[in-house]
């Protein structure tokens, strides 16, 4: 077996463009996967104890429902293979647009799926990562905090905020690598990432051991730089 | 003295277990009253239904002349004038010394933050923890922790103080400092205080009243020194002889 070190020269400029798509994916996935998974983690914690005191009347139900849809989301999420997540979106769901509405020519780009898919997904993970840490914090805090009659708003940003981000940021650099490396299931729908392109490099020119070792590399640049990235924010805070 | 604190026919229920049944009970302002009694009587109940931290299922409490259940709406305004020290410290981990003594004024009594950190700054050194202020909870003793959370109840004016076992979780050595400390508030600021404890040296020396609980029910009660002289149930000479010999 030989290795033909002027292949991965050659194929560096595709696999580069590939990486980049790969890497524009993962970095808007993980900024939408943040906002769904702060508003469904602490979704499914509304209006219980962990979040300071049970609420009043009508409350009671506003928090019940918020539970439910955010609870249903999580489940429905973690519960389906994220390449069927992805094919439905990118063949079914414009099928079931034409269906029920008469939009013609509804159709969703590849890319654009890509990401939604990617939010989605990490969306749910991440919820349950902020509502680990968010129930994890001593409820004696809190207790501490509204014995002051400080307001349940200043508690959480103050005291259950901080303390629970801190107990984010391992599992979350977990789940920022995972969807990294998710996005190679787009070839599924024909994204040009970095996966596809060595797919498609290699479809030309058979040297499977060049391309793989070489992409897979590409791969580790990314997913060291995103841990390091978290060590980093990691180290910045305050330790206890 | 008025009464500060009145709880009437007040009933405490968890679930469908009733915890506290049709308590009587009131502290006169300036009032230094030592609550004890078995594991599970409902002392922390008791003290925790007062700033609300439990809400009362039946009966009524009025604590600073604000009326529950009728002014719900006013729970904050009570919590600060009634001011709590637990028995697990409950300092804010990620908050140095004098970060967490002035968090309630700033937040609780919106001060700007050098008048909060004036504040902090007094209360530590009452405390006599002055050259600690910068360090985080975790770099300090047991005993030094309790007296900053003393300190961070202090330090938004409370007109009443709740201690619920301030001293159980703390090393034998560290016991006295904070007493001491306690004392201190005691003597010289007047405050009203509702002490659950074991420590019944203290009980005799700061208290003006002495309730024994057992069951959810208030059974015995008076002015300490004679309440432990003379207990009246078998069951509170029954306890006197289990916290003497500790
Ligand atoms: N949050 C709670 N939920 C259910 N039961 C509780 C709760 N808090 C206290 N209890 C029960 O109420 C009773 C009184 O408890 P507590 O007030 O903590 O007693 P004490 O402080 O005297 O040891 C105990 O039987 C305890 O199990
Ligand atoms: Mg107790």
């Amino acid at each position: 077996m030989d290795f033909e070190f002027s292949v991965v020269i050659d194929s560096l400029p595709a696999l580069f463009e590939g990486a980049k798509l790969t890497w524009y994916i993962t970095i808007l996935g993980i900024i939408g996967g943040m906002i769904f998974g702060i508003l469904a983690g602490l979704g499914r914690i509304a209006g219980t104890a962990a979040l300071g005191e049970k609420p009043h009347g009508i409350f009671i139900w506003v928090s019940v429902l918020i539970r439910y849809i955010s609870g249903a989301y999580v489940e429905l999420i973690r519960g389906t293979p994220i390449i069927v997540q992805a094919m439905f979106l990118y063949f079914a769901f414009p099928m079931l647009v034409k269906a029920v509405t008469d939009i013609e020519r509804f159709r969703i780009e590849a890319l654009t799926a890509a990401i939604i898919t990617i939010i989605v997904n990490a969306g749910a993970y991440i919820a349950e990562i902020v509502r680990g840490s968010v129930i994890s914090v001593n409820k004696g805090l809190l207790e501490a905090g509204m014995s002051l009659g400080i307001s349940r708003f200043q508690l959480i940003v103050h005291v259950i905020g901080p303390i629970a981000i801190r107990r984010m940021i391992p599992p979350l650099g977990n789940q920022f690598i995972i969807s990294l490396k998710d996005t190679s299931l787009f070839i599924v729908i024909g994204v040009g990432e970095l996966t596809r392109q060595g797919q498609e490099i290699m479809a030309s020119n058979f040297r499977a051991l060049e391309i793989w070792l070489t992409v897979a590399i590409m791969y580790l640049i990314m997913t060291t730089a995103l841990a390091m990235t978290l060590r980093h924010f990691e180290k910045k805070m305050k330790m206890f | 003295m008025p009464n500060i604190i009145e709880l009437k026919n007040v009933c405490k229920s968890f679930g469908n277990t009733e915890v506290l049944h049709n308590i009587n009970f009131a502290v006169e302002e300036g009032e230094v009253v030592v609550v004890i009694g078995p594991s599970g009587s409902g002392k922390s109940t008791l003290i925790r239904c007062i700033n609300c931290l439990e809400m009362i299922t039946t009966g009524e409490l009025i604590v600073d002349s604000i009326r529950i259940p009728d002014e719900q709406g006013r729970i904050r305004q009570i919590r600060l004038e009634v001011g709590m020290v637990f028995q697990q410290f409950n300092l804010f981990p990620h908050m140095t010394a004098l970060e967490n003594v002035a968090f309630g004024p700033r937040k609780a009594r919106k001060m700007n933050k050098s008048k909060a950190t004036d504040i902090a700054r007094s209360l530590l050194d009452k405390v006599g923890l002055a050259e600690f202020e910068n360090k985080l909870p975790g770099q300090l003793s047991g005993g030094q922790q309790q007296r900053v959370a003393i300190a961070r109840a202090l330090a938004v004016n409370p007109k009443v103080l709740l201690f619920d076992e301030p001293t159980s979780a703390l090393d034998p050595e560290m016991i006295g400092e904070v007493l001491d400390v306690m004392k201190n508030i005691a003597k010289d600021s007047g405050m009203t205080m509702v002490v659950v404890t074991h420590e019944m040296g203290f009980a005799a020396q700061v208290g003006n009243r002495l309730i024994f609980m057992d069951d959810g029910r208030i059974v015995e009660e008076g002015k300490p020194s004679d309440v432990m002289k003379n207990p009246q149930s078998e069951r509170l000479k029954d306890f006197l002889g289990h916290v003497k010999h500790h």
